[in-house]
């Protein structure tokens, strides 16, 4: 059963979201500020965390930055409509996706099974368990880890999904869509720009190319590119 | 530089250029009637010298010295200027003093002489010299000039022309800079940019200019104050709104998932829209309250109100909520008898209504809130204490419990819009609220609102 964390400063609404996330399945615990829930979630006993930004003592996004120090657990944010600020700082610090609020419960778990899918203990298919090596880089896909120059990365696990999934078409331009739906299992939203603020997290991880050029290309209007030297 | 510039520079200029051609043709006509003046005092002494000497002369020719001698009592008359008359041995024969060195002059320079003199044979046949000294007048003198200075006159007109235009342009940037700049920060407040300020660009000076940039910057504060209050209150209010709003779209979805929970379900969506709806109310209360309480408009629709029987149906209608939970309120009217006052009375009502709630849900069960109506001793003002026995508020925030939504600790109910409508309430009636701990804890809130002197009855 996966474990979710919920962590947002109105008791009732997670009460209710915790009903709601039992019935379909999920282990729930709730927090309701943002210490206890940064506590919370590196007690490592979660599968997802889903923090609310607005909350006092500890905000959403401190919280956040508490947590990446030393997890990389799966989070989704829950951003105030028309707060884009908080959108992309949180997708900045690490923030796996974000869900406006107010939103439905139905919306909800849909982002929260798109993550999981995507990052959680499902087997990994037959045909993906290979070792990828691309120049610098090594990719362990049971592991779900990467390494540049044999140095570990320090990757969420949705950057981590965009990597491999660039790393699995090497060379090939892949459309912004099928990242979307590979990292994010979800379809791209419009002015939605997640994508580029992981992939923009993942160049300053990643090193560099030997001619200094990151090896995420852009492909204006298509995707993005990962170079082979 | 703008237009406002030429304009000062330009007609500065011009006066000034106008006021000294002005002057100048003042002192040339001066000069010029001074000098005619001159010349025809010169050409009348000129004449009258003529005459007393051509008459001495005929005299003298007539009747020698002698006859000179008889004559002087009747030139002295006359007031003649006096001819002197000198022999060939250079001896003035009339008592007279001789300016040294004039006979010479005479002699070797007869034909040119700025005076009349002649010589004359007396009877005796005796050669005389006759003349009429110059007047004594005194001698100009003449300020050495400045060797450094070129004397020409068209340096002196070019340098005045340059120290006139310099003085010019910097009165005309003296007086339109400080104007450009409040122009520029104008600009910029109109383009939303409220941290305009021009304090620092006026330097030190201390005239009208300055005042309008110190009003301006005041303006621009209070905008700025005034703005950033809605924007946040609009912030927060959305905030607030979307807590209710995510909560019915939870309840939504435990209804579509589990049907037979369909009347909770039901329930609780029924207590948000309440909640939505109180919310909204209270914020449009507030929001009429700011606007009020800036424009002033409060005064028009009063009505009178009596204080202490106010206070006392707040006070009866909190006593019956609180006897659920065996709060209790102890109210003391202070004998302040009746207190009729023109002010709003349904808003007076909510802002001590607020009050005494808040108490009342701030203290713990089993203990009371006491409500202390006063007057000070000036009869001025009517105090309104409300006390609880709760956990009070940290002294930081003190103040910022009357901010909207700010909510102190514990498990508020409400929306931290309460006290914040109770201070734009008593704040629009021209009064002040303020929080305190109380040093055996609690919190106490004081209201303390004026009361006009002429609305005061006789006791």
């Amino acid at each position: 059963m996966p474990r979710v964390l919920l962590v947002d400063d109105d008791v009732e609404l997670c009460a209710m979201q915790k009903e709601y996330l039992e019935a379909e399945g999920f282990a729930v615990q709730t927090a309701h500020d943002g210490e206890a829930g940064a506590a919370e979630a590196l007690t490592g006993q979660h599968d997802i965390a889903v923090l609310d930004v607005m909350m006092p003592r500890l905000s959403g996004i401190e919280a956040l930055r508490r947590i990446r120090q030393s997890s990389r657990i799966p989070v989704i944010m829950l951003t105030a409509r028309g707060d884009d600020i908080d959108r992309v700082l949180g997708l900045e610090l690490g923030a796996d996706d974000y869900v406006p609020k107010p939103c439905t419960p139905r919306e909800l778990v849909a982002r929260i099974r798109a993550i999981l899918r995507r990052t959680g203990d499902a087997p990994v298919a037959e045909g993906e368990r290979t070792h990828i090596a691309l120049g610098a880089l090594q990719i362990l896909p049971e592991q779900r880890r990467a390494e540049w120059n044999g140095r570990v990365l320090e990757l969420t696990s949705t950057e981590y999904s965009l990597l491999e999934a660039l790393a699995r078409q090497a060379g090939r331009v892949v459309s912004k869509n099928e990242l979307y739906e590979i990292a994010l299992g979800r379809p791209m939203a419009r002015y939605d720009r997640s994508i580029d603020v992981h992939i923009s997290n993942l160049r300053h991880k990643l090193g560099t190319l030997g001619d200094a050029r990151s090896p995420i290309q852009t492909v204006r209007g298509i995707g993005y590119q990962l170079l082979v030297e | 530089m703008d237009r406002l510039f030429w304009k000062i520079f330009l007609s500065f200029w011009l006066s000034l250029l106008l006021g000294s051609a002005v002057v100048a043709a003042g002192v040339y006509l001066y000069n010029q009637s001074r000098a005619d003046e001159q010349r025809e005092q010169q050409g009348r002494v000129m004449l009258r010298g003529e005459f007393s000497l051509r008459m001495y002369a005929l005299l003298a020719e007539q009747g020698g010295v002698a006859a000179l001698r008889q004559a002087e009592a009747g030139r002295k008359d006359w007031e003649l200027p006096a001819p002197m008359v000198v022999d060939a041995q250079g001896r003035e024969l009339l008592g007279r003093e001789l300016p040294a060195g004039l006979v010479e002059r005479i002699r070797s320079d007869h034909a040119d002489l700025p005076f009349p003199a002649r010589s004359v044979k007396d009877p005796q046949g005796q050669e005389l010299l006759m003349f009429v000294p110059p007047l004594e007048s005194p001698r100009v003198r003449r300020t050495p000039r400045n060797p450094y200075v070129p004397y020409l006159p068209w340096f002196q007109f070019a340098a005045a022309l340059a120290a006139s235009l310099i003085v010019s342009a910097l009165l005309a940037r003296h007086l339109s800079r400080p104007i450009e700049h409040l122009r520029d920060a104008f600009d910029t407040v109109a383009q939303g940019g409220l941290g305009a300020r021009v304090g620092a660009s006026m330097g030190r000076r201390r005239d009208e200019l300055a005042q309008l940039g110190r009003d301006f910057d005041h303006m621009a504060g209070q905008l700025q104050k005034l703005v950033g209050s809605q924007e946040r209150l609009l912030h927060d209010v959305s905030h607030e709104l979307r807590s209710p709003l995510a909560r019915m779209q939870v309840a939504v979805g435990l209804a579509r998932q589990q049907p037979d929970k369909l009347d909770t379900a039901l329930s609780r969506i029924e207590r948000e829209a309440d909640r939505l709806n109180e919310l909204v109310g209270e914020v449009l209360t507030l929001s009429r309250l700011e606007s009020t309480a800036q424009g002033g408009a409060l005064a028009e629709r009063q009505d009178f109100v009596d204080i202490a029987e106010l206070a006392a149906t707040v006070v009866e209608d909190a006593r019956f909520e609180g006897a659920d939970t065996q709060r209790e309120i102890r109210f003391d009217d202070g004998n302040i008898g009746e207190l009729v006052m023109p002010a709003r009375g349904e808003l007076l009502h909510r802002a001590l209504d607020n009050v005494v709630r808040n108490a009342l849900q701030h203290t713990p069960e089993r203990s009371v809130v006491e409500v202390v109506l006063r007057q000070d001793r000036s009869g001025g003002r009517v105090l309104i204490d409300v006390s609880d026995q709760g956990p009070g508020v940290g002294e930081s925030e003190l103040e910022q419990i009357f901010e909207p939504f700010v909510r102190g600790h514990g498990e508020g109910k409400g929306y931290g819009l309460g006290l914040a409508i109770a201070r734009r309430a008593i704040e629009a009636h021209g009064g002040t609220i303020v929080a305190r701990n109380r040093r055996d804890g609690g919190l106490r809130v004081s209201i303390a609102l004026p009361v006009p002197a002429a609305e005061v009855p006789p006791t």
